[in-house]
């Protein structure tokens, strides 16, 4: 069992291209987060922190978001940088750069600057940007709530009464976007790379990536010129449908899709048997209920809102998760609605190795991350290693792979450069 | 005709995928491969009809297999068969059809496409290198892996529901459509990638087996780990940041019927700038909003403050005159903003149009990447149901027209 990038040498500089160094490093690439000396990347910055208390090792979004990589600390504009980053870059086959457009180049380090190493070498060098490497809103200033909101997802996202403001979901889901579309461009160049034995550019646009990440919202425009509305907790739509989302007995919540409406007749008659064990079908059994279970689930009718408020009233006398339990067991698409911590100990995820074991530097137990969404036969989904701390690979890179003595080491850190 | 400027080689010429995906999370992966080149080819049968077909009719007069614009958009760039796997003649087809390809994709609820006689042992026997990636709610392996999904189920298990919304008493907000149907698709397409990248490497296919709730419980991680090493619960913040805090950030009325700014201030220069645009001298001079630190501890005041000012703007007009101050500032665009106003969108050409048999000419949206050398191209719309049966029959699998005409009486193609 090999890992698909294994051998693969990745450079990663800037704060907005983390997700997709993860991303390949859980693939097996060799990734090298490259940070600013004595400074570290804004993630180092970013909390929650260990207890509490920030510090340049304590930041759980870092400690997560770079995972299986290896860190070095590197100034290209300092001193001897440049010339230290040429020799990374001779070295590398891939260049995850979200520095922003020109930014590199304007110290002689971007992809222009070292053009020979793209276009007549090996190296695939990807651009991460909010809007791209040109157009007139490059150069804006942006964060997430910025992109989420201009990409399209906010104004689907909300709830039914309009008087509150559409919402950004949390979790930097602009930046998630953006690093999946430059993995599968990385990935679809090296595979081209194979072939031709050429590198390339891949300008990778956050706008974009969310803009097209909006469902139903594009071709109600473009095919009927209408827009869709936020509504709480369930799809937007051009029209109101039913709720979906309930409050459980225990206070938890329940997500019904389609209102907990079955879609065949054989869930109706199982959904009935069990609402009958609580006395809780109410006139649900008379024929004009069962005989909705086949209309549009995107189409209001008064005998779907009756159905769906005689659910609602059933689930809100349940514990959530034997909702969810039980209503997966007759094939219904119910689901408890859990916060991210919650799936934690679940013994699925757990049976599929879903989840590593890594040390965070600071905090006396190991702890539980994400590997990767998929099982792949040929290779297994594993931790190499936990999160670097701030140049902590300097001497195993520029010492035992570039060959600098200790005496160069000991002058690119003192200019600052390293 | 396709209007991308690339008309060269694209990275995945040569590779194809044989796809039995519907609905959203398989066909978004196959999209992207078709994009990027690969030669995507839908099988399909009445049987297992993909409800995209029938959704979202252009002409709800005449409503067509070939008429829906949610379909035309996810499938562009594919080619399409039809066949009857029941029948004999139609299973042949598609193992042929099968034994030319790169890889076989499937969305179907886990163990569906064995029951079709589909098993990755099967497949392995008909193309020994192939690549079989399935893609579905809990995966094929694990205890709960007969679970029902849809976007909305994976979103409310894995924790993207719960993160979005109000604190607690206001209910989670969730997402406002299957995000994670494109995500399961986009992370479909990274391991696709990934498995093609390793058997070019190595001669090996494999199996992949991708969990879409898995891809949203990747972006729950650092969630996880604060309860793991501060015993925090997750907590909704509405628009607002906790890490790292600053104010303001949030979501802003602006003039008209439900327009909306949104504003982030990460530095007192640009709430100082912020400040200045609205000419809003009470906010400046007002102690409680002298620093991050102060304004973070009042946010709710602060938003309530800002919003009286942002109520007397155009949206746009104030985002444009917000970012010429180096304010990070963004209209809450819907689609009609996006696709008629967007000048960004527009300078790169992001809906860029192509034909339709049935739909005519329409406009798609672009894959947000471009490649300088071998960039991904837009060719044409959805292919028409069975439109390219006939063609690939003859031209790939070595049928000849008398054969194609016989299979299709029997309605086994």
């Amino acid at each position: 069992m090999t890992a698909p990038l294994d051998g693969i040498r990745v450079l990663e500089i800037g704060d907005r291209g983390e997700a997709c160094g993860l991303i390949l490093a859980a693939a097996g690439a060799d990734v090298v987060r490259v940070e600013m000396p004595g400074f570290g990347s804004a993630g180092r910055r970013q909390g929650p922190f260990i207890a509490d208390q920030p510090g340049q090792e304590r930041s759980l979004h870092h400690a997560y978001f770079n995972v299986n990589k290896r860190g070095i600390t590197l100034d290209p504009s300092t001193g001897d940088g440049l010339n230290v980053w040429r020799r990374l870059l001779e070295r590398a086959d891939v260049v995850i750069d979200s520095t922003g457009p020109g930014v590199l180049d304007e110290i002689n380090a971007g992809h222009e600057s070292f053009a020979n190493l793209v276009e007549d070498g090996k190296l695939v060098w990807c651009c991460i940007t909010p809007f791209g490497l040109t157009g007139p809103w490059k150069d804006w200033e942006v964060n997430d709530l910025v992109q989420i909101a201009l990409g399209g997802p906010m104004m689907s996202t909300g709830y039914d009464d309009h008087e509150i403001a559409p919402i950004r979901p949390d979790g930097e889901h602009s930046l998630w976007m953006g690093a999946e579309f430059a993995a599968m461009g990385i990935l679809a160049a090296l595979y081209e790379r194979e072939g031709s034995n050429l590198g390339q550019i891949i300008d990778v646009s956050i706008h974009e990536s969310v803009s097209c990440t909006v469902e139903g919202a594009f071709p109600n425009w473009e095919y009927a010129k209408r827009l869709v509305q936020r509504q709480t907790g369930r799809h937007s739509s051009p029209a109101r449908t039913a709720p979906w989302q309930f409050v459980a007995g225990d206070g938890g919540y329940i997500n019904l899709m389609g209102g907990g409406i079955p879609r065949t007749r054989g869930n109706w008659s199982d959904l009935m048997e069990w609402l009958d064990e609580f006395n809780a079908a109410a006139d649900l059994r008379e024929p004009q209920y069962e005989a909705a279970v086949h209309s549009d689930p995107m189409v209001a009718t008064t005998e779907r809102a009756r159905i769906a408020e005689v659910i609602g009233a059933f689930v809100q006398s349940r514990p959530a998760e034997e909702i969810y339990r039980r209503g997966q067991s007759l094939h219904l698409p119910w689901a408890v609605i859990r916060r991210p911590e919650q799936n934690l100990d679940d013994p699925h995820w757990n049976s599929r190795g879903f989840f590593g074991e890594i040390e965070i530097p600071g905090f006396d137990r190991k702890v539980k991350v994400p590997i990767a969404p998929w099982q792949m036969s040929e290779s297994p989904n594993e931790l190499r290693r936990r999160a670097p701390m701030l140049g902590e690979h300097n001497f195993e890179v520029f010492n035992g792979e570039l060959g600098l003595d200790a005496q160069q080491l000991v002058a690119l850190a003192g200019s600052g450069a390293i | 005709m396709a209007e991308t400027a690339n008309n060269g080689p694209r990275p995945l010429e040569g590779v194809r995928v044989v796809d039995f995906s519907w609905i959203v999370a398989g066909p978004q992966c196959t999209r992207i491969m078709a994009d990027l080149g690969a030669d995507v080819i839908r099988v399909e049968n009445e049987s297992y009809l993909d409800s995209m077909r029938n959704g979202m009719q252009v002409f709800p007069d005449r409503p067509s297999l070939n008429g829906s614009g949610m379909f035309n958009n996810m499938s562009r760039n594919k080619r399409g068969v039809t066949a009857n796997i029941w029948h004999p003649g139609g299973r042949e087809m598609v193992e042929r059809l099968i034994k030319t390809a790169d890889a076989v994709l499937e969305n179907f609820s886990a163990g569906a496409f064995e029951r079709m006689g589909f098993g990755f042992d099967h497949l392995r026997e008909l193309n020994p290198n192939l690549i079989y990636i399935s893609i579905s709610g809990f995966g094929h392996a694990g205890v709960d892996t007969t679970y029902i999904t849809w976007g909305p189920t994976a979103q409310a298990v894995s924790g993207s529901t719960a993160m979005s919304g109000y604190p607690e008493p206001m209910p989670p907000a969730g997402w406002g459509y299957s995000y994670l149907d494109h995500t399961a698709g986009y992370y479909g397409a990274i391991a696709l990638l990934e498995g093609l990248y390793h058997r070019k490497r190595t001669g090996q296919g494999q199996y992949i087996d991708v969990a879409q709730c898995e891809t949203g419980m990747m972006m729950g991680g650092v969630a996880m780990l604060d309860y793991q090493v501060n015993g925090r619960e997750y907590q909704r913040q509405g628009n607002h940041m906790r890490w790292p805090a600053t104010a303001p950030h949030s979501v802003y009325r602006c003039q008209g019927e439900d327009r909306w700014i949104a504003i982030a201030c990460e530095t007192d220069e640009q709430w100082d700038a912020l400040c200045e645009v609205l000419n809003a001298d009470d906010l400046a001079t007002d102690p409680l909003f002298a620093t991050n630190m102060s304004r973070v501890q009042v946010q709710d005041k602060l938003d309530a403050a800002i919003e009286v000012y942002t109520r007397q703007w155009d949206t746009r007009e104030l985002m444009y005159v917000l970012q010429a101050q180096g304010v990070p500032a963004g209209t809450a665009q819907n689609s009609e903003d996006k696709m008629e106003h967007d000048a960004q969108l527009k300078s790169r050409n992001f809906y860029a149009t192509a034909d339709h048999p049935y739909l005519g000419p329409r406009r798609f949206e672009g894959l947000p990447l471009h490649l300088s050398r071998t960039d991904w191209q837009l060719q044409h719309g959805a292919p028409e149901f069975g439109g390219d049966t006939e063609q690939i029959m003859t031209e790939i699998l070595g049928y000849t027209a008398d054969e194609v005409t016989q299979l299709k009486s029997e309605i086994a193609v």
